[in-house]
């Protein structure tokens, strides 16, 4: 890698300072665990002139409970500290779950919530130094025509990159808000608006993020009483890997019918993919056959799948059925 | 003058030490990283080198500009290997257009982008058999072709006229994609020269023995001023044969510098360059009788070998068929040339026999058990194929001549496949085995432990011998200047280097003997060796203990040398393998839950290491079955999956419960290598009992969700 200036901050306000303003400036880059940074800088799929390390800001690996029930995520807290809280577990087991499917146990020990939700596509063709991509400043999504087994089939183009991370899928499911601190202070994001399309934003970018902007904690709102919720993953190899589907699911049920429901599929689309049609077609209804079948159908639609990736659509239209029934 | 006794293995019921579980000896130096492997090597002065490899297959070079390399910090070294004009025809070892070596690795990587080297890219890139058989390719192949005729056999004619006659015809295609060897250590050499004319080479190679003269060769230097070392080895599977140009590279470096040089290469040019196991497109026409005997087979093979012709067994594999021809193509991709991978060319073959065999089975309606042995004329796999159907749980099983359903729930599936590999020795292996007076005894060859345990042998063997404990003796290993052993490819290391040592070790005990029988009142041949004492047979009151009858040597060790006895060692392995998995019909999750192999293979020196190879290869097995395949953009030429992250290999979380099982009704009694055919059928079985649970057929490796979901999407 780039011999690189290791920066070494102290509050939140300093380490934003730190950062570039300017869009496309790519002279430095934020450090949390480092899972996603370190590979690509191996890579050289970025190349800053300095790194800004957030280890040394105090305050940033809290997991807090509110009074009201709300939970606040400190953006350096760990995968496996995630997982393995007990309250957690209880109380939202859809986020125990996403973060104890992330890659490995090391991975897991190192990697942050905030470095998971802006870890970088795995796209083959972003991730090959020699593929000039899209994502890589080119002109072209290679994956459109190309390789395409682990790539988009819902809000695709002009790149066809799915988002990686295993908890946004589920924060978006938790209405969950995200912190975002600059020089300037700090704004309030909800995790649905948070990530973006190619065709939205920045196509070298995955989320509204500014490139002076640091997220710095996550808040989860007390969910309303009664939610049942999981986060279902569909991994090729089940050792560690990225998914190739994944469901993220808050239910709230009312005896054998469904009262509300929150869906969001992951790995499908450049971003956590909502799916309040088919929340919508549910409410009301209890989860038989003939409804596990018409929220799958509803959900995929409009998908458009590319040469090698149309098995996503039955794919996740399996784990809906799975999650649904495990929750129900 | 005694005339010499021939040396012969115990009855097993006699042995104390072998055909046992033997922890390895070199364990405890493993699991603490005391063990030093090529990679480990640190000598004083040391450089660091690696290659500039081109990621694009076919290339004209139009600048190729080093120098600025050197104005790097840390860089001591720069050198163009292809020079502006000169072509570069494959990617893979053809590809590396320059060398440098530096203080640091880091250096030399950084030394490596500062180079300038331009190309233009030749289009198309050639990298898929597509590519390689559109007549409008240029021709890249062995001799100016891309296609070659490897291999013709049996009665094309005959065999179809006998397939005009079957009750049941099948007619289908199976794939299997290149796999790699994904040795965990990587290729390469630590060359120590520091002028003069002598230089130690530590390099990962499976052929320690013939390794000193082409090392040699690349540092100019006398055969026998060249010591090569692998004292310890994270793997080889077939690849490690020669120096290559990354051993060769590092030697001329050294010879240049004066310097100590490491070049290993990084896993990114060892998915490149270090080899793999040919890919392999079957198309096989299979008929049966409906009694379910297989009448008549035609098959054609086609081997993806890159640059290589890659390997292929041939068909039928095993099975007994009335009628068949086989043929086998050779096609030529820009990629690198395959390697042998353990079992060459039988991974390949038994899936498409062993699929096309389930296929009929099926058809006729017997159930795939029954249907094997009735086609197997020899009744080792008709025993060994019973013991795993017992161990796997068949007879309870409710799927026999019918799969389970696409019916919304989990559905379990058994499988089967069998194997055969030659496990062939030849002469000239040997081996000193030599006693000191202060009672450690030293076995000493030039064999290499890959992994696979041979070391512990080395000792176990003597200490048998002798009435001692493993840890009495050292094994003394993996050094050229030792007495000479084979190389390890098909199988052929325990056959050739055990029946050496034994010999020794046997010679060891005779020229023992004669000094110190007297001492007991005996004659050399009647002592026994028991217990860590040697024993008058006449008058077991008369005895030494171990230490005292080394004490009686004096002041000179006893040495002797044994080499390879064609008696000892015996050939042909059987191997039998069962399956069992679950799918989950709605979301095509497959699950392997249970694998279960047999294998005969004379006597087992070692059963804990027999078993653990045999758990090896059921694992490498089954991850080329769940996840391996390497890919390519065939527009762009490269290599998609030139990582761990991407070329998937199985984890903890894909290994099944695993009965590795040695077929003590072999009662031949002597020793033979046993680590291929257990490599050979995992992945056909495994396809089997995916069939076998919901009656989905795959018929292109690896069996991969995206295939499974809408290979039961179209059967819902």
């Amino acid at each position: 890698m780039k011999a690189f200036e290791l920066q070494n901050p102290v509050t939140l306000a300093e380490a934003a300072r730190l950062l570039p303003t300017k869009e496309g400036d790519e002279s430095a880059r934020l450090l949390a665990g480092g899972q996603d940074l370190l590979t690509e800088l191996k890579h050289h799929l970025v190349e800053p002139d300095r790194i800004v390390n957030l280890k040394h800001v105090p305050g940033l690996d809290a997991i807090e409970w509110g009074a009201d029930g709300g939970l606040t995520i400190g953006a350096l807290v760990t995968l496996q500290d995630l997982a393995e809280d007990e309250r957690v577990r209880r109380e939202l087991p859809i986020l125990a779950e996403a973060a104890e499917s992330v890659g490995s146990p090391q991975i897991r020990a190192m990697g942050t919530v905030g470095g998971n939700l802006n870890q970088r596509p795995r796209c083959w063709y972003y991730r090959n130094e020699h593929a000039v991509c899209l994502k890589k400043g080119g002109t072209e999504c290679f994956a459109y025509e190309g390789r395409n087994k682990y790539n988009a089939i819902l809000g695709g183009g002009p790149s066809y990159i799915v988002h990686p991370s295993d908890l946004a899928p589920a924060l978006v499911a938790l209405g969950a808000q995200l912190m975002l601190a600059s020089p300037d202070g700090q704004r309030q994001v909800a995790a649905e608006d948070f990530f973006t399309l190619p065709s939205e934003g920045n196509v070298l970018r995955e989320t509204v993020l500014a490139p002076n902007e640091i997220l710095a904690r996550i808040v989860v709102p007390p969910p309303a009483s009664g939610m049942k919720s999981t986060y279902l993953k569909f991994q090729e190899r089940s050792s560690y890997d990225f998914a190739l589907s994944a469901v993220a699911v808050c239910i709230w049920m009312d005896g054998k019918k469904v009262k509300e429901v929150r869906m969001v599929l992951g790995a499908v689309a450049p971003k956590p993919w909502r799916v309040k049609r088919a929340e919508a077609l549910l409410a009301g209804r209890e989860l038989d056959a003939d409804a596990l079948k018409a929220v799958g159908e509803e959900a995929l639609r409009g998908a458009e799948p590319l040469a090698e990736n149309g098995y996503k659509v039955p794919l996740t239209k399996g784990l809906i059925v799975r999650a649904l029934q495990k929750l129900s | 003058m005694r005339a010499r006794s021939e040396p012969a293995w115990k009855p097993k019921k006699d042995l104390t030490v072998l055909n046992r579980d033997i922890p390895r000896v070199d364990g405890p130096e493993k699991v603490t990283g005391a063990a030093k492997y090529t990679h480990d090597i640190r000598l004083p002065r040391m450089v660091y080198a690696r290659f500039w490899i081109h990621p694009y297959p076919r290339l004209n070079l139009t600048k190729v500009d080093v120098a600025p390399a050197l104005k790097v910090k840390g860089v001591v070294y720069v050198k163009a290997l292809k020079e502006a004009g000169e072509d570069v025809r494959y990617q893979g070892a053809d590809a590396a257009i320059a060398v440098v070596a530096a203080e640091t690795p880091e250096a030399a990587e950084d030394g490596l982008r500062a180079m300038i080297i331009e190309a233009e890219e030749l289009y198309p890139p050639m990298v898929t058999a597509e590519q390689a058989l559109d007549e409008s390719s240029p021709k890249i192949g062995r001799g100016g072709k891309n296609v070659n005729v490897r291999e013709e056999r049996g009665d094309e004619e005959a065999a179809n006229i006998a397939l005009d006659t079957v009750d049941v015809l099948i007619e289908e295609s199976y794939s299997l994609p290149v796999q790699h060897h994904v040795c965990l250590e990587t290729h390469g050499s630590v060359v120590d020269y520091r002028g003069g004319d002598e230089a130690t080479v530590y390099t990962s190679i499976q052929n320690v023995s013939g390794t000193n003269a082409s090392a040699a060769r690349a540092l100019e230097l006398d055969a026998d001023k060249v010591n090569v070392i692998t004292h310890h080895m994270g793997g080889g599977f077939g690849s490690k044969f020669g120096i290559g140009i990354e051993g060769s590279t590092a030697c001329r470096i050294a010879k240049e510098l004066g310097r100590p040089v490491h070049l290993m290469l990084t896993r990114g040019d060892e998915f490149l360059m270090g080899g793999n196991r040919s890919g392999s497109q079957q198309t096989i026409v299979g008929g049966a009788s409906k009694d379910g005997r297989l009448v008549a087979l035609v098959a054609k093979a086609d081997r993806f070998g890159g640059t290589g012709g890659g390997a292929f067994a041939g068909l039928p594999y095993i099975y007994k068929v009335e009628n068949s021809f086989f043929e086998s193509r050779s096609i030529y991709t820009a990629t690198d040339s395959s390697r042998a991978m353990r079992a060459p060319g039988h991974p390949q073959a038994s899936f498409g026999m062993e699929s096309m065999v389930d296929e009929l089975a099926f058809a006729v309606g017997i159930d795939p058990l029954t249907f094997r042995k009735q086609n197997l004329e020899d009744p080792v796999y008709h025993r060994q194929l019973d013991r795993v159907a017992k161990e796997i749980g068949w007879d309870a099983h409710p799927n026999k001549t019918e799969p389970g359903a696409v019916d919304g729930t989990r559905q379990v599936g058994i499988g089967f496949a069998i194997s055969q590999w030659g496990s062939r020795s030849r002469p000239g292996s040997q081996c000193e085995v030599r006693i000191e007076p202060d009672g450690r005894i030293t076995s000493t060859t030039g064999t290499q432990d890959l992994g696979t345990g041979s070391r512990t042998y080395v000792a176990a063997i003597v200490a048998e011998e002798f009435g001692l404990e493993v840890g009495d003796v050292t094994a003394r290993i993996g050094e050229s200047a030792f007495p000479t052993s084979a190389g390890s490819g098909g199988s052929v290391t325990t056959g050739c280097s055990a029946p050496a040592i034994k010999d020794a070790a046997h010679n060891a005990r005779e020229a023992f003997e004669a000094r110190i029988a007297p001492m007991l009142d005996a004659e050399p041949g009647q002592l026994v060796w028991r217990g860590g004492e040697v024993i008058s047979a006449q008058d077991p009151q008369k005895s030494l203990t171990w230490k005292q009858a080394c004490a009686a040597l004096g002041s000179e060790p006893l040495s002797a040398m044994g080499e390879w006895q064609e008696h000892l060692r015996s050939q042909g392995v059987h191997g039998a393998q069962a399956a069992k998995v679950e799918v989950d019909t709605v979301t095509g999750e497959l699950k392997v839950l249970k694998m279960v192999f047999i294998q005969d293979c004379g006597l087992v020196l070692n059963r804990l290491a027999a078993r653990s190879q045999v758990n090896g290869g059921q694992i490498q097995a089954l991850s080329y079955g769940l996840l391996e395949a390497r890919v390519h953009d065939p527009d762009l030429g490269l290599m998609l999956t030139d990582n761990l992250d991407d070329y998937k290999i199985a984890g903890v979380q894909e290994i099944p419960e695993m009965i590795s099982i040695m077929d003590d009704d072999d009662d031949r009694l002597a020793v033979m290598g046993m680590a291929e055919a257990n490599c050979i059928p995992g992945h056909g079985a495994i396809a089997n009992a995916l069939f076998n649970a919901c009656g989905l057929r795959l018929r292109d490796l690896p069996l991969t969700a995206d295939k499974i979901i809408m290979g039961l999407s179209d059967r819902s």
